[in-house]
């Protein structure tokens, strides 16, 4: 009986092991890069389908449709001056990490090294780095893009930086009758386990940021702002398109009543050749006239 | 209990009625103990669960998608010239219009208006596997399933619905979730057309009570590239009230009742507007695939169309046609089924009486589609056969399936149809043995037949002058010839009566004749059509609107004293093209456009 206990003892510390060890193999911890469960890196190019008048051309002074601003968010609104940015040098306020995302432009993905990621914007030439080392602190200057801390979520961490299959890959096995699955009791594995297993997103906090514009007509965000945002690589459309959809929600105690929700999307470019870096520049907005 | 727990204590327990695991040898017991704890140790695959209720944010495109949108704003969606000359035509009146007051948004759009949903998982209570996803829509009171289970599309002659037939599948924690079979409707409620092949690939990822959706429209004929979009729902943590839609319809105007709202080409009153007010670039407004992308300006080309671009899904997801040479009967409701694949579509109504069957399709088929009524016949034989009109493909076997059944006096089934068809048959050379000999003359004709009151309406003029609708009362179906049909233009045959307004009056009876089943404009009475999908009053208001259109369009042109040449430079049937047009074949544009023309510019009688 001994024996017996012995060997469950030893077995049952093998698999906190592997529990623990789950994800990777033996050894040093997974880096950042290794852990990918989604690949990120590429190029990618903004598609504007919503909200294309105020993302493609300058809106109107004063036009905050659908931005849940306070009272203060309005007022503030209601003083842009494209001018005064640019004589105080904060012509970037409107590619700031709060508005760049909505930015109609081109973004370049990569690893800055083992443990950082680099998004590149070709619109106001800005960089945003992605830290996934906890221990890291934000730099005592605030800047346009901020402090972001990086973390993968999901149940693909360590399985190897895959892009999910496309529609129709998922194995579909039969039901198990009995309620066995694999042979376990408690109810059969879901159709396309393995899909299911694979895969996962990236969460980014950003904070330490300077002010900026939601848009490009003076719609703000305050210092105080908490910016969330939710990296998802999609599976592959079926006519081959690649999507990254990006989901930011900017908590803005100042200047918005509420949180508020947008969600971006790319699609992937084969290279970098449309990649043009430009400066900080916001039209005027053009002249609305009366029918 | 944790599964690989439960067997770690199996393993050790065995009793004499787990005879296998007793008999193991005291070290194999051990290691199967250990192998069951590693199992322990290993998580078992769970999906995320999108299960609450959820509710909308506006905080994009906010004034198009709550207080809803102004005429002639395109932007931001990849388009044709089709759709383009459909919004420029679309007048908002239309919503006025009193079978299409309570039409539910369609998938494409349904998640970019206001709405609040709630989700629940549809689990096998044997096997606990999830077989659905299941949602309720609280705008127009939608009801929704996605399912999991493997199951294919439906073929392409299967109803649509506003929220289509879903399959999901999961890809880590993101569910995709394919949709087909979705009625016609709107990409954007200012008019923007979104046709009835439109296929929406959706992904689905959930971050705590923030739900994000991803939807990807595929529709081939109203869109150059697929339209991606992307929104977010929060869950209530109270829920709300608001699931109901209780819609009513009213005459809103008054007016004759079918009156079609609509802007002649270069006459609608708001173009421009939007640009105006907005201070937007009109080249932006116009939409177009090239103007989403950041290098778009003013006066860029258009974009090239690549029709690959609007493809590549796979067959099990897509609506197939029946495979070549195959004759289907297909259970419709009440009493009445369809058969395709035989030409022209056939109605068999079946019960205690024998069967009745709506014309015989195509010659040469008889073998096929006898087959196909013998299988729903129960034994009894065929008593009736009505002919909906003249053509071909709807008699060619009526001599066989006549003489396959049998009258209750004992000689072959009666062939049952207008006079007038029975005269264009004759001026065709069609047989004897073919045609009709129980004709009426009268402008309807009803009897008795398995429980139910059969009605044939026949309207003086309509794609023929030789028409006839078959209403098959309690069991609410309709059978409708070549009046109406979902796969092309009608094909309105000038030289024996036919004409553009004689089938509008038709389409417009029809109307008359359906219901919809709880005032949403779905289900309730089926339409059969003489070719296509099984329909319901929503696919004859939108067949019907089509033909106003298209003869309103035409009749002013020849008013102007276009000749048909002009006319049909003008395409004045462009934004329908696509899904109902063909270049070549029996019956193209070009001909129906004749058609239309001629009808419109015959004497007055």
């Amino acid at each position: 009986m001994m024996r017996i206990l012995s060997i469950i003892v030893l077995t049952a510390t093998l698999a906190g092991v592997v529990s623990a060890q789950r994800g990777g193999p033996p050894g040093p911890p997974l880096t950042p890069r290794q852990a990918a469960p989604i690949d990120l890196t590429g190029n990618w190019v903004a598609v504007v389908t919503e909200d294309w008048r105020w993302r493609m051309v300058t809106p109107p002074k004063g036009d905050v449709s659908s931005i849940p601003v306070n009272g203060e968010g309005r007022k503030a609104t209601m003083a842009w001056d494209a001018a005064a940015d640019a004589a105080g040098g904060n012509e970037c306020r409107a590619f700031g990490v709060g508005g760049i995302m909505r930015q109609p432009g081109r973004l370049r993905i990569s690893w800055q090294d083992t443990a950082n990621l680099k998004l590149e914007f070709d619109a106001g030439t800005q960089t945003r780095t992605l830290v996934f080392d906890r221990t890291a602190q934000p730099g005592a200057e605030k800047t346009w893009q901020g402090f972001s801390r990086a973390e993968w979520e999901g149940p693909g961490i360590g399985r190897g930086p895959e892009a999910p299959p496309g529609p129709g890959a998922g194995p579909a096995g039969p039901p198990v009758p009995g309620g066995g699955g694999q042979g376990l009791r408690g109810g059969p594995p879901p159709r396309g386990a393995a899909s299911i297993q694979r895969g996962g997103s990236l969460k980014v906090v950003t904070t330490n940021f300077k002010s900026g514009y939601l848009r490009k007509n003076g719609v703000p965000y305050s210092e105080q702002a908490v910016i969330t945002e939710y990296f998802h690589r999609l599976p592959a459309h079926p006519n081959g398109d690649e999507w990254l959809n990006v989901v930011t929600i900017v908590e803005d105690p100042r200047y918005l009543a509420q949180p508020f929700y947008t969600s971006t999307n790319f699609r992937r470019e084969a290279d970098a050749t449309k990649f043009a870096p430009s400066a900080c520049k916001t039209d005027p907005p053009l002249p609305v006239k009366t029918k | 209990m944790n599964p690989g727990f439960r067997c770690a204590f199996e393993a050790v327990s065995a009793r004499p009625k787990r005879r296998s695991l007793a008999r193991l040898a005291t070290p194999a017991r051990a290691a199967l103990v250990g192998a069951c704890l590693l199992l322990a140790a290993v998580p078992a695959a769970a999906q995320v669960n999108f299960s609450g209720e959820w509710s909308g944010r506006y905080h994009e495109d906010q004034p198009d998608r709550v207080p809803g949108e102004e005429p002639g704003d395109f932007s931001g969606i990849p388009l044709n010239d089709a759709a383009r000359l459909f919004g420029d035509s679309y007048d908002v009146g239309r919503h006025s219009v009193l079978e299409e007051q309570c039409a539910p948004y369609t998938l494409p759009y349904m998640f970019f208006g206001p709405n609040q949903f709630r989700i629940w998982q549809q689990v096998n209570p044997d096997t606990q596997e999830l077989v659905a996803i299941e949602m309720h829509l609280g705008t127009y009171q939608q009801h929704r399933t996605i399912w999991l289970d493997g199951r294919p599309h439906p073929p392409e002659y299967a109803p649509h619905t506003f929220m289509g037939f879903s399959t999901g599948e999961w890809n880590g924690d993101i569910l995709t979730i394919t949709t087909t079979h979705i009625k016609q409707g709107y990409f954007r409620r200012s008019g923007v057309p979104a046709s009835d092949r439109t296929t929406v690939v959706e992904h689905w990822m959930r971050h705590g009570p923030v739900l994000s959706q991803v939807t990807i429209a595929t529709d081939p004929v109203y869109l150059t590239e697929p339209y991606i979009r992307s929104q977010e729902f929060v869950i209530m943590e109270r829920g709300n009230t608001n699931w109901l839609y209780n819609c009513e319809y009213a005459m809103e105007v008054p007016r004759d009742k079918n009156t079609v709202p609509h802007y002649l080409p270069g006459k609608n009153p708001w173009a421009g507007e939007f640009e105006s007010r907005h201070a937007m670039p009109k080249e932006g407004v116009r939409g177009g695939a090239e103007s989403l992308l950041p290098e778009w300006k003013p006066g860029a080309a258009a974009a090239r169309p690549n029709p690959a671009k609007n493809g590549g899904f796979s067959p099990s997801v897509l609506p197939q046609p029946l495979p070549a040479g195959e004759v289907r009967a297909v259970k419709v409701q009440g009493n009445v089924y369809m058969i395709v694949g035989a030409g022209g579509n056939i109605a068999a109504q079946v019960g205690d009486d024998g069967v009745l069957v709506v014309d015989t399709g195509a010659a040469g088929q008889s073998d096929k589609v006898l087959a196909a009524i013998k299988g729903i016949a129960n034994g009894k034989e065929i008593r009736w056969i009505v002919n909906t009109g003249p053509a071909a493909e709807h008699i060619g076997n009526n001599e066989q399936v006549s003489k396959a059944g049998r009258t209750v006096n004992g000689n072959q089934a009666a062939i049952v149809a207008h006079e007038n068809a029975n005269e264009r048959m004759i001026q065709r050379g069609v047989p004897d043995a073919q045609r009709p000999y129980n004709t009426y003359f009268e402008g309807s004709r009803d009897f008795p037949f398995n429980g139910e009151p059969v009605v044939l309406y026949h309207d003086e003029s309509s794609v023929t002058d030789a028409d006839t609708l078959v209403f098959f009362r309690r069991s609410d179906v309709i059978a409708t010839g070549d009046v109406f049909r979902t796969d092309s233009f009608p094909v309105i045959d000038v030289t024996i009566g036919g004409s553009i307004d004689g089938t509008i009056a038709s389409l417009n009876r029809l109307l008359d004749l359906t219901v919809p089943s709880k005032m949403l404009q779905e289900g309730g009475t089926y339409v059969i059509p003489g070719h296509g999908r099984i329909s319901d009053e929503h696919e004859v208001v939108w067949y019907r609107d089509m033909l106003v259109i298209i003869r309103d369009r035409i009749k002013d042109m020849a008013a102007r004293k276009m000749t048909l040449a002009q006319v049909q430079a003008a395409k004045p049937a462009l934004d329908y093209e696509g899904r109902y047009g063909a270049e070549t074949g029996p019956w193209t544009t070009a001909m129906f456009v004749e058609a239309v023309y001629k009808s419109v510019t015959a004497p007055a009688k």
